[in-house]
């Protein structure tokens, strides 16, 4: 903050001709392309929709519907509920390994580069190529991860891990984390080269064990980081959609036990044979729309104000 | 004045750079004088069949030329209501998904009607009533293909262990134990998939909850699906699950489907879809079929054979070619479409009159016109949100994985069906 | 269209961004210390490198076996390697046809995207303005929107454009996709400029059109291939707008071909891998190539 106000005031009042060279473009492909569609998924949302005509105001009927029509009216919840574990599973599992990871490397020095690179390969694949590529591995007949586990003798561990409805939602978070470790190891690993030296230092002189040390030193600092990684992966797993579709289809099989909300609205809008499909869809999409954005920007303004006082 | 000169100057930029990058799409169809007729399908697996079929059309309609589009089958109905909304360019006659599917298109105002303009006059009411709006009545759609539903079995696999297709459920059942002895899969089928669970429900259970009488009283709202019968005929498929692939709700279709085709598995209860991919998977394999013997308990005590309309051929309201159009759906209600089609494309054609030109395929048909009954959740009940099928499908899953009983079952199709359908008789 | 978007941790920070700094690790004090904890570490860092790397070699292996073999065998090397899953696959499969598309689309998307926003990126950076801040916000608010929840206005949008099932109108809504991460990071390097090459310009009689292209953007390059590289990744991958928004199957790009293919070829296992693989690799090219770029993308902002 004190560093901001510090900076070099703009100083250069242009013309506004020039300005509007400048500004115009980015601003006008931002509005109509970004802006305006989701502004209007909001008009959408407030009309009673005959397959693809307006056919009168509805007030708030359509997000009613989304509460009180059977079936969607559970499988709202249901999806919520899953888009909720994910997002935990994600944190617990995908985010903490990518601390640990960032943390032991950031000591390392023999290979570090390799590391880095191959825990961050995956996060280039397409989530479409990962979801088909994992759902061959772990097919149960055909696989190569139960044909492993039986060729170690661990025959009793080979799972229908896909058709599993307790297992399905889980092996979708673990092949999610598969995918994204690379991308909070690398955001920890640059908060950690920003720490300065004198507090790494300050916490070994003072004989501390190195848990000591990062529970102490490290960790507080790395609050604005993990405050970051936190918003990033709570947008990006209500937004989940393309691996959940190639891993288990659109419906979110087995029986629904990975639905999410980004499938639901993908089924709601096309694949729904309610006449009112887009009235319905639009109202899930401005629901989500309000959780994600709204999520996202009281975590971040609480993250910036911690952030604030650690300073 | 200038600030417009400027903001021109901008669009300019964006337009400057956007298009030596790519060029923008033409719509290309008017090459010389010939019409181009696009037509959607959801079968890419078709396309070759489909440009023999359409060359014949062509040779008599030289100013024409029918280019066929494929669609991924699952991507098909997200697909379609966007490219029958396109203001210009879309497709000019399009596969219509049957029964549901097709009603948001209608009141959309999608699709021509077109009754007056087809010749149906010899076709039979219910293959009509899959393309028939459901508030109007009218006609939009020329169905194309009929689909029967049986067990489908290895013959090579039945002789080695002597056996002969079951005609009670007694035979059944000990010619699946014998198999299962023998460590071969009886039967191979998709518990993952939900629709291919209600097929299987449809298959063994049609008999026992009572086939066309009970979907008759339940359109009528004289009976439910907590009916006595009905959660009966859903555990009638709980009873067979020994003789399912191991943990069945986890083989996806095509895994049950190679498991038929490798020899894996002896007996698949299937649609008579299956066989042109199973031919093409396993040129080898011999394959034949039974309709399943009823169930103990049954109220129909003779085996059926159920069907539906697996689609039809529509016109979008917005073609450019209306005429030519309407000429080439007219010509897919002829028996020589007809025939084409059976013969290229391995399938049963909804056009009255034509058989198909494989012998299993007639065998079906002959079954299905002697003594079929309509595919109940397909047919009566997939007009809303939930499909029948896929409340069915999913209530079934649970059973198989033993997390609910027939009656659970039965309560939750039963809710899902009651929050859109409306009997018939209560008026509304 | 992802989150492979980094969110601002505020703007004030802003300026702070640089690509990461390739600091050495900390010297460890104690260097011979060789204790039972460091081997765990090591053995954990290495194991799991495997896991990451095990996938992605099953892909490449199974790309190079029979359907047959694979069968058979679902553990087995590409000991006799078949080239003709990728022939197959990119003639029958039409992967020729996607990939075409695919660096159409992504390359247009990236350059007009990034174009726009070095422009306006260029001005909050360096021109005080009325309206300076909120348009600031808006710009930034960017980051955190749920682009797909749009969809279906962006089909009536393109639609009543006629722009519909064409590559120019996927280029479009996927440059605008982008528009607010570049802007936010290339706001950030200009504002890090010194003040004082601008002034000397101007007191040459440079003009600001000329002190934009010819001494600033040469300046920013570094954050201009970040940039571009940040869009190029998501972009490249997406699959959800051209599987509403592309109808015609020769506009497919790779992720929307590579669904289609799974539909018409469901049992052909080994020819998917080799489409995984098509898809997969030019990525993966551009990682190795640019690594330290692609890093300062994704900690953009973060150190510091």
């Amino acid at each position: 903050m004190v560093q901001a106000k510090r900076q070099r005031r703009l100083r250069t009042r242009p013309p506004l001709r020039l300005l509007l060279t400048f500004l115009v473009p980015g601003l006008l492909l931002y509005t109509v392309f970004i802006v305006y569609p989701l502004v209007s998924a909001l008009q959408y949302s407030l009309f009673r929709w005959a397959g693809t005509r307006q056919a009168g105001f509805a007030w708030l009927a359509n997000f009613a519907d989304l509460f009180t029509r059977y079936p969607l009216s559970e499988q709202v919840w249901r999806a919520l509920e899953h888009n909720v574990l994910f997002f935990a599973g994600t944190m617990l599992v995908q985010n903490t390994a990518g601390l640990t990871f960032a943390v032991l490397l950031f000591r390392s020095r023999r290979g570090r580069r390799f590391l880095q690179t191959a825990f961050t390969l995956p996060h280039l694949v397409s989530p479409i190529v990962v979801g088909y590529l994992w759902s061959a591995m772990l097919n149960p007949q055909f696989g190569v991860v139960n044909a492993s586990l039986r060729a170690v003798g661990l025959d009793a561990l080979a799972q229908p891990w896909r058709g599993d409805p307790h297992l399905a939602l889980p092996v979708a978070i673990a092949v999610n984390a598969w995918q994204w470790i690379g991308f909070p190891m690398l955001l920890f690993g640059a908060a950690l080269a920003g720490i300065p030296e004198e507090y790494h230092e300050a916490a070994r002189c003072d004989g501390a064990s190195a848990w000591h040390a990062f529970r102490r030193v490290t960790l507080p600092l790395l609050t604005p980081a993990i405050g970051i990684v936190s918003v990033l992966t709570f947008v990006g797993n209500f937004n989940v959609l393309d691996l959940i579709y190639s891993l288990e289809g659109s419906q979110g099989n087995p029986a629904g036990a990975t639905d999410v909300l980004g499938l639901l609205f993908y089924r709601t809008a096309y694949q729904n044979p309610d006449a009112n499909a887009i009235g319905q869809s639009s109202a899930l999409a401005v629901c989500m729309f309000a959780v994600i954005f709204g999520t996202a920007l009281v975590a971040s303004r609480i993250f910036r104000r911690m952030e604030e006082r650690l300073t | 004045m200038r600030r417009r000169g400027v903001l021109l100057a901008a669009l300019g930029a964006v337009a400057a750079v956007a298009l030596p990058a790519c060029a923008p799409s033409t719509s290309g169809g008017e090459g010389g004088k010939k019409v181009h007729l696009t037509v959607l399908s959801w079968r890419p697996e078709d396309t070759a069949g489909y440009q023999k079929i359409f060359s014949v059309y062509e040779k008599k309609h030289p100013d024409v030329q029918v280019d066929f589009r494929g669609i991924k089958a699952t991507d098909y109905l997200a697909v379609l209501p966007n490219e029958l909304k396109k203001s210009q360019g879309g497709p000019d006659v399009v596969q219509l998904k049957p029964y549901g599917p097709i009603q948001s298109l209608i009141t959309g105002g999608n699709l021509l009607p077109l009754d007056g303009k087809v010749d149906v006059s010899r076709w039979p009411a219910e293959t009509l009533q899959a393309a028939r709006g459901r508030s109007d009545g009218k006609l939009y759609g020329v169905p194309f293909a009929l689909q029967t539903i049986q067990v489908l079995y290895n013959k090579k696999i039945f002789a080695d262990q002597h056996i002969s297709p079951p005609t009670t459920w007694a035979q059944l059942i000990a010619a699946s134990d014998k198999l299962k002895k023998a460590g071969i899969t009886p039967m191979a089928t998709s518990g993952l998939q939900p629709w291919v669970l209600a097929i299987d429900h449809q298959i063994f259970g049609a008999t026992r909850y009572g086939a066309a009488d009970f979907s008759k009283a339940a359109v009528a709202g004289k009976k439910t699906f907590t009916d006595p019968d009905y959660l009966a005929s859903l555990d009638v498929v709980k009873q067979l699950e020994p003789y399912f692939p191991d943990k069945v709700t986890a083989v996806d279709y095509p895994d049950a489907q190679a498991m038929f085709t490798s020899g894996k598995a002896a007996m698949y209860p299937g649609g008579s879809f299956e066989l042109g991919p199973f031919k093409q998977a396993a040129p080898d394999l011999d394959i034949g079929f039974f309709e399943a013997p009823p169930a103990p308990g049954s109220a129909v005590d003779h085996p059926v054979t159920s069907g539906w309309v697996d689609g039809s051929y529509g016109v979008n309201a917005k073609t450019r070619h209306q005429a030519q159009a309407l000429d080439l759906v007219r010509w897919m209600a002829t028996p020589e479409f007809g025939q084409l089609f059976a013969n290229q494309l391995k399938q049963i054609s909804a056009v009255p009159g034509t058989t198909p030109g494989d012998p299993l395929l007639a065998q079906m048909l002959k079954n299905y016109t002697d003594h079929g009954v309509p595919y109940m959740m397909v047919v009566s009940f997939g007009y809303g949100n939930p499909l029948g099928r896929d409340a069915e499908g999913t209530a079934l899953q649970k059973m198989l994985n033993g997390d609910a009983s027939a009656s659970d079952a039965g309560k939750e199709i039963q809710k899902g069906i009651h929050a859109w359908f409306k009997p018939s008789g209560s008026g509304g | 269209m992802t989150t492979s978007v980094s969110l601002p941790p505020s703007p004030d920070r802003a300026g702070a961004v640089v690509p990461i700094p390739a600091r050495e690790p900390s010297r460890r004090p104690g260097g011979r210390r060789r204790t039972a904890a460091g081997v765990a570490a090591g053995a954990l860092l290495w194991g799991y490198a495997a896991v990451a790397l095990a996938p992605l070699l099953v892909m490449l292996a199974g790309s190079l076996r029979t359907e047959a073999d694979l069968a058979d065998r679902p553990l087995g090397l590409p000991l006799h390697p078949a080239f003709e899953n990728y022939a197959r696959a990119w003639s029958d499969g039409d992967f020729s046809t996607y990939f075409a598309n695919s660096v159409l689309v992504t390359c247009g998307s990236v350059l007009l995207g990034t174009g726009v926003s070095v422009l306006a990126g260029y001005a909050l950076a360096r021109y005080r303005f009325f309206g300076h801040a909120a348009l600031s916000a808006y710009f930034l608010a960017g980051l955190m929107l749920p682009v797909r929840l749009g969809i279906v206005p962006v089909f009536y949008l393109l639609n009543s454009l006629g722009l519909i099932d064409s590559r120019l109108g996927l280029v479009c809504v996927y440059a605008a996709s982008g528009v607010p991460f570049s802007v936010f990071v290339l706001t950030a390097f200009f504002r890090q400029l010194p003040g004082e090459l601008e002034e000397a310009a101007r007191i040459d009689g440079a003009g600001e059109l000329r002190i934009f292209a010819q001494i600033m953007v040469p300046l920013v390059r570094p954050a201009l291939t970040t940039v571009a590289l940040f869009q190029f990744i998501p972009l490249w991958n997406d699959f959800f707008f051209p599987l509403v928004l592309i109808g015609n199957t020769n506009k497919y790009t790779l992720p929307v071909g590579l669904t289609r293919f799974v539909a018409e070829f469901e049992t052909a296992h080994a020819q998917l891998y080799a489409g995984l693989v098509i898809t997969t690799i030019p990525l993966v090219v551009l990682f190795l190539l640019a690594t330290k770029q692609i890093v300062a993308g994704l900690t953009a902002g973060m150190s510091r």
